[in-house]
């Protein structure tokens, strides 16, 4: 039975069949290496891989903590309001949904186009606001609609609310949307996509942005392939940020800011035992409840045009030349150094010539003989002149700085300034000159160089008010030092002298300031006019008719400033009351100084309750 | 000795039903069936631990092709040799059939409504042209094997429908004739030069054949070089193919814990691409145990290849064999990023009812040769030899 045909044929068959078994064995083995080298060599990676595209991260906002002022007004809490989000995965003509939207509600320029980049930007999942901040009709009328507005919902929101308005813009601050500069180092920030994270931009609530933020809470969601939630796998809490009670009392900061009228400037009242701010405004102001929503460029521009500056805090930005009020600084200066007593009087002619230059009093005609108290009541300008040259500039820069001119406080206020105490070195490294005795005579007046915020002005006057103790100005109520022992080291009749000098300022028929004195109860108030030049009068314009500061344009009139302390006796509230191009200190900064003083002691007779019985002492042994 | 101990069957050799039920390879069926519910068990996880969409209907086209399996199995090897070349030409006229009247499903032209059912004839010609092929080999003698222009008609045989299913157009399923017809043509015993220079002029013109190629399938094969260029688009199936394969790790997930799969990174998860969900669940030990797996089906095919006592049903039992192989080689290797991706399904798991219905047709004929193992067929189909 062997035909050859068959069997020649299956010897062949098996053996090319094992060739082939060998083929495939080999085959498998190659896909099991492979496999090999997916799961376990690269295991990790592609673990890693599978997490990162199932597992989102989504934090979740803490509510922001609340501010406080001392009596417990609230000053910033946060409200429930409604946005609108688009969720781009649920409707492919959500383009069509954001143009019906717009027929309801209409949309600002600018806000379409922020819409549109991060619709670019964003990853398809990424819910979107369209616009947040709506009221429950807004809200209600777009449930209604829905049906147009497919992709679109509307969810709630916390958004800051500042029950106080303009009334406290600058000092409590805003707070707002982040914007990719603010996290152009971490362009994958979570923070950035979530719709609703807001930071605080100025005032407290950027000063305090850690304590207020609380810490944000985390949620771990896995999401399917559309980027829709599936189910959460870790949750965190979010923890709601801390209060804030300031040192401000609600009622004190819109009287002054209403005391300011239609004037730009600032004004502050500082307890002058524990530096505490009781206000702190700065005119003109604005409504810091704009900010919760992107701003339209029609309610931005008049803000960042407006001559005024709205937006400054010149309480703490605004530098000017603290003129007269400075000649407390050299009158503290020159009895410290014992050039002067009390009783020593210097003749004023209405002018000191120094080499061929003249330099005049305000007062043409001169004041005659004056004891120090004089000068400073008449702010006699001679009189300083001839004292500053005996002392030297380096003693009136050396008390300037124990009184906190030239640094920045402790406020933790962004945009703070130090402002110039200047000196030979200054000098020298800004304009490459040598100091002169002009520039001594200038400083005496408190122009030239130096330049002070109003923060720092009235600084010097608590500390002077409070008996030369180093008193640091503070909004926290927590963190307020009731008793400030560390002397600065003036003598307390010194002192005593230039609080004398500053009650004849308001008291004493003749003083710069007479005609804004106050008696309520026996309580009365002592200060210090300042009128500071911003450009002189020149003799064209005097030629013209040009006389008195009404006649000039605004912007350049003199600066106005008055600072103040009050009770004259035990002495208690500082003020200081700064109008810009307001013409003379005595005729328009110091009724307004005057009556925030009256509605202070209105309010609190007796100084703030707070403090220890103990710590008036301090006051009353000089 | 060996061969005195067969001739006792050399005359007529019809069994009767329990014979053939005894003479059944149960062991054979069982390793197919331990794929098949590992596949339905893979699918009730794709479907995130539901029966539906897939796994029921899955069960159902087991059922229904477990029926088919034995009705093949039990019809005589004769009777499949007799009709071998009849069920060709049947297979090439679907194939001219679903040119003039089929249906476009995802770009290609596969399917031919008959009413009760759509059938892809592609699958159905891969059976259809081995058993042509085992019957052309089966009255060849080794000369004319060796000898050049008896070659050229099976060449012809393979040419056509792979002509056709290339016009479709389905690359995978083509190709799959090819690699099949050339493993016939080594077992039969093609010289080796043959093959060489076979391959070397396919190697040539390569370059002309990518003129011819489509754009998709341009797209497919420079994607596979480079997934990472298209992450978004042409790249993504084979870059999360990767990364649910390569998540499993050792142990991998657990049952119903593939998050690639279930969270839907993946598409076509419970057909082409239902390894890499097994696989992320089950990790590399799940992996390669199946793997193994598939290679035992291989080897028990051509252990009755061994087996059968006539050229037929070798030929038959390889190239079916080969067949299912390929399957297994050609979508592992396509979703583990060796292959481009070509749309071949992994046989027995992958959803799909034609595949499976063809698959186990095919080994139903394995069973059929198995079962008549000791049949001996003579040149001419006859009882006797010449």
């Amino acid at each position: 039975m062997s035909t050859p045909w068959k069997y020649e044929k299956e010897r062949i068959l098996h053996q090319r069949l094992i060739y082939l078994i060998g083929i495939f064995v080999f085959v498998i083995f190659l896909l099991i290496c492979r496999m090999f080298y997916l799961q376990i060599i690269c295991g990790d990676r592609y673990k890693e891989m599978a997490d990162k595209n199932r597992i989102s991260v989504r934090l979740t906002l803490p509510g922001r903590g609340y501010i406080y002022d001392r009596n417990g007004v609230k000053l910033a809490e946060n409200r429930k309001t409604f946005q609108a989000v688009l969720f781009r995965e649920e409707s492919k003509t959500y383009r069509q949904s954001i143009e019906n939207f717009q027929k309801l509600i209409p949309l600002e320029e600018d806000e379409l186009n922020r819409i549109d980049k991060e619709i670019k930007r964003k990853r398809q999942y990424m819910p979107i606001r369209v616009k947040n901040n709506l009221s429950f009709e807004e809200a209600a009328l777009i449930q209604l609609n829905a049906a147009d507005l497919k992709g679109i919902r509307i969810e709630e929101e916390l958004t800051r609310f500042y029950p106080l308005k303009e009334n406290a813009a600058h000092l409590i601050g805003y707070v707002s949307f982040l914007t990719e500069k603010d996290v152009s180092d971490d362009k994958d920030s979570p923070l950035l996509d979530l719709p609703g994270y807001r930071i605080g931009r100025i005032g407290v609530e950027k000063g305090w942005e850690k304590t207020l933020q609380g810490m944000p809470g985390m949620r771990e969601t896995e999401v399917n392939a559309f980027g829709r939630s599936i189910r959460v796998l870790k949750e965190e809490n979010a923890q709601k940020g801390e209060n804030l009670t300031l040192t401000i009392d609600s009622r004190l900061q819109e009287f002054a800011l209403k005391a300011m009228g239609e004037e730009a400037g600032s004004a502050i009242v500082m307890d002058v035992h524990s530096g505490a701010i009781l206000a702190l405004v700065s005119a003109p102001s604005f409504d810091p409840n704009i900010f919760t929503r992107p701003i339209p460029q029609k309610i931005w521009n008049p803000l960042i045009q407006d001559e005024k500056k709205p937006l400054q805090n010149k309480a703490i930005n605004g530098l000017y030349s603290p003129g007269s009020i400075f000649k407390l600084v050299v009158a503290l200066a020159g009895l410290e150094s014992g050039h002067i007593t009390a009783s020593r009087k210097v003749f004023c002619s209405g002018r000191t010539q120094i080499g061929k230059q003249y330099f005049h009093c305000w007062k043409r005609g001169g004041h005659g003989a004056l004891t120090i108290e004089e000068a400073l009541m008449h702010s006699c300008d001679v009189y300083f002149y001839e004292l500053a040259q005996e002392i030297g500039w380096k003693k009136i820069i050396s008390v300037a700085k124990r009184l906190g001119y030239g640094i920045e406080s402790s406020l933790n206020l962004t945009g703070e300034k130090a402002g110039i105490l200047p000196s030979q070195e200054w000098k020298k490294a800004k304009f490459k000159d040598d100091w002169r005795r002009g520039d001594t005579l200038n400083l005496s007046i408190g122009q030239g160089f130096l330049s002070a915020t109003p923060l720092q002005m009235v600084l010097a006057t608590a500390r002077i008010a409070n008996g030369g103790y180093a008193v640091e100005p503070g909004l926290v109520l927590s963190q307020i030092r009731q008793k400030t022992s560390e002397s600065l080291g003036f003598s307390p009749y010194h002192l005593k002298l230039i609080r004398s000098g500053m009650s004849m300022v308001v008291n004493k028929n003749g003083g710069t300031a007479y005609k804004a004195r106050f008696d309520i109860n026996g309580q009365k108030m002592a200060g210090k006019t300042a009128s500071t030049q911003v450009r002189r009068i020149t003799m064209k314009e005097r030629e013209k008719g040009v006389r008195s500061q009404e006649d000039l344009p605004w912007k350049y009139r003199d600066h106005a400033m008055f600072t103040a302390f009050a009770p004259l006796d035990n002495p208690q509230f500082a003020v200081i009351v700064a109008v810009e191009h307001g013409g003379g200190g005595s005729k328009t900064a110091a009724p307004i100084a005057s009556q925030i003083l009256q509605e202070t002691l209105r309010l609190y007779p007796n100084g703030l309750t707070e403090r220890k019985s103990d710590d008036m002492n301090n006051v009353q042994t000089d | 000795m060996f061969f005195k101990e067969r001739n006792c069957y050399l005359k007529d050799y019809n069994l009767s039903l329990k014979e053939k039920i005894k003479r059944f390879n149960f062991r054979y069926l069982f390793l197919i069936c331990t794929v098949v519910f590992i596949g339905i068990g893979t699918l009730y996880s794709a479907g995130n631990g539901n029966w539906t969409p897939w796994a029921d209907k899955q069960f159902a086209r087991f059922l229904l092709s477990l029926s088919v399996l034995f009705f093949v199995a039990f019809i005589n090897l004769r009777t499949w040799m007799k009709y071998a070349y009849w069920i060709y030409a049947l297979g090439v006229a679907a194939l001219i059939g679903v040119e003039l009247f089929g249906s476009v499903n995802m770009g290609a032209q596969r399917w031919l409504n008959l009413g009760i059912m759509n059938v892809q004839p592609s699958e159905v010609m891969k059976i259809a042209l081995i058993l042509a092929l085992a019957r052309y080999f089966h009255s060849a003698s080794l000369s004319d094997i060796q000898s050049v222009q008896y070659i050229i008609p099976p060449m012809l045989l393979m040419g056509l429908p792979v002509a056709l299913i290339m016009k479709q157009p389905d690359l995978g399923t083509a190709l799959m004739l090819v690699f099949a017809t050339g493993a016939i043509f080594f077992v039969v015993g093609v010289q080796l030069w043959k093959f060489l220079a076979v391959i070397l002029s396919v190697g040539c013109s390569i370059p002309i054949l990518w003129t011819f190629l489509h754009d998709y399938q341009k797209q497919r094969v420079l994607t596979f070089l480079n997934p990472e260029n298209d992450p978004y688009g042409a790249g993504y199936n084979i870059i999360q193919s990767k990364i649910t394969l390569g998540s499993g790790g050792l142990f991998g997930k657990g049952f119903m814990e593939s998050t690639q799969g279930r969270l839907s990174f993946l598409p076509e998860k419970q057909t082409d691409f239902i390894f890499t969900v097994l696989s992320e669940e089950f990790g590399f030990l799940g992996s390669s145990a199946l793997i193994v797996l598939y290679l035992i089906i291989i080897l028990y095919g051509f252990y009755i290849s061994y087996q059968s006592n006539n050229f037929f049903g070798k030929v038959l039992a390889i190239g079916l064999t080969v067949n299912f192989a390929l399957y297994v080689f050609i979508n592992i290797g396509m979703v583990s990023g060796m292959l481009p991706v070509v749309g071949v399904p992994l046989p027995l798991i992958s959803y799909g009812g034609t595949a499976m219905l063809t698959l186990f047709a095919g080994f139903g004929l394995i069973e059929s040769v198995y079962i008549n193992r000791e049949m001996v067929i003579g040149r001419r189909g006859s009882i006797e030899d010449e």
